[in-house]
This record gives structure tokens, sequence and C-alpha cells, in this order.
């Protein structure tokens, strides 16, 4: 059964994009298949050159550079948000798939979880 | 400066919307947390200046728009709230 985990909140202001990429990295761990879609302004998680030091928080850029490390199958990104949002091959992270049809990707998953 | 209206939310959210809705001309409003990302969302609308705080749109690789915005740092902001007659934290 593949998990995908929709993330729909920009990053930092809250903790449930993180307990959702917990979970991710967990799942992944326990050898469940796992990806991670952003949409709305979740897709700001995706955006290079964060720094948030100045926020006490550490980088969730850098969370997600390990994401396929950990197992996690891929990062997704509503391609309609990406361009509201002003991102572009120039300032996406590594490993981004961009994909038109959100509801269809929906459709492709037995179990889907929005985060927070 | 009247009343300084600090918001926290993203524009997603009711709380936001409301605070664009009452700042009256005598007031500013300062973006803290999530509310900076407005500035990078191609659909929102901001009045004239406002005010982001730069350690959070730096923490999100963001930048303020050129023409309207004024980033600050948190001494700034302590300031904004001593000069404002009110504070509103959304």
């Amino acid at each position: 059964m593949h998990t995908l985990i929709v993330i729909d909140q920009p990053p930092y202001g809250s903790w449930g994009g993180r307990e959702s990429l917990d979970m991710a990295f967990s799942l992944a761990a326990f050898d469940q298949p796992v990806s991670l879609l952003f949409i709305d302004a979740g897709v700001l998680w995706l955006k290079r050159g964060q720094d948030p030091d100045g926020i006490n928080q550490k980088s969730v850029e850098r969370n997600l550079a390990a994401a396929s490390i950990f197992g996690v199958e891929a990062l997704l990104a509503d391609t309609a948000a990406c361009r509201r949002f002003g991102l572009t091959d120039d300032n996406l992270i590594g490993g981004v798939t961009r994909i038109e049809r959100t509801g269809a990707t929906l459709d492709q998953y037995q179990h889907v979880v929005f985060s927070g | 400066m009247h009343t300084l209206h600090i918001v926290s939310k993203p524009p997603g959210h009711t709380r936001f919307r409301e605070c664009l809705g009452m700042a009256g001309e005598q007031d500013a409003i300062l973006l803290t947390g999530n509310a900076v990302t407005a500035l990078a969302d191609s659909t929102i609308t901001l009045p004239e200046t406002v005010y982001a705080l730069q350690e959070d749109l730096r923490a999100r690789a963001l930048e303020a728009r050129q023409d309207s915005s004024n980033p600050i740092t948190f001494d700034d902001m302590v300031l904004l709230t001593i000069q404002a007659q009110r504070v509103i934290s959304w």
C-alpha cells in the first residue's frame, strides 16, 4: 500500500508539516512505500536557500534533501502552485517532480493523508 | 501610526483576510511567521506599504516586494510597537 502525504501549508509557521515529514520518514524506515505531495502554499517547502537560524528552527530544505536517502519515493509538487509562488527550475530544490493534475494523482494512491 | 496590525497567519487563513479588511489608512501592517508568504503569492494584493520580519523572510528564502514592502529586524518591530497607539496581534 503506497501512502501519499499531502502538505498544503507553508513551512515553519506551524508544527503540522514537520510532523507529516516525520510520518513520511517513519513509513519509509519500515519499508512502507511513501511519497510527499506539496500543494497550495505548501510548495514553499521546496524553495532553495532557506535559512531559519534567525527564528531558531532547523531547515526543512535539509530534511527534504535527505528524503530519497531515507527511502521516500517521490517529492511531487503542484505545477500551478509553483507558478503562483514563482518557483522555477532555478529556485526549486533537486529531485522534485512537478505534476499537472493533482486530483488524478491522488487517485493513484490507496492511502492519502493531509498534514496538520 | 494609529494601530499596528501584527499578522502571523498565511493568506489562506480567515484571520489574514480580516486583518486586511480592518486596517485603516493610519494603520500599519507587519507580516510575521507564515504571513510573510503573502509576499511570494502572486494572487495576493497588499496595501501600499507593509512591513515584514526579515528573519521570517530569510527562513523561507523569500524576498520583500521591491515597491511596497519593508523588511525589518526584531529591534525595528519593538520600535514599531512603541510608536503605535495600539497593537492588534492577529
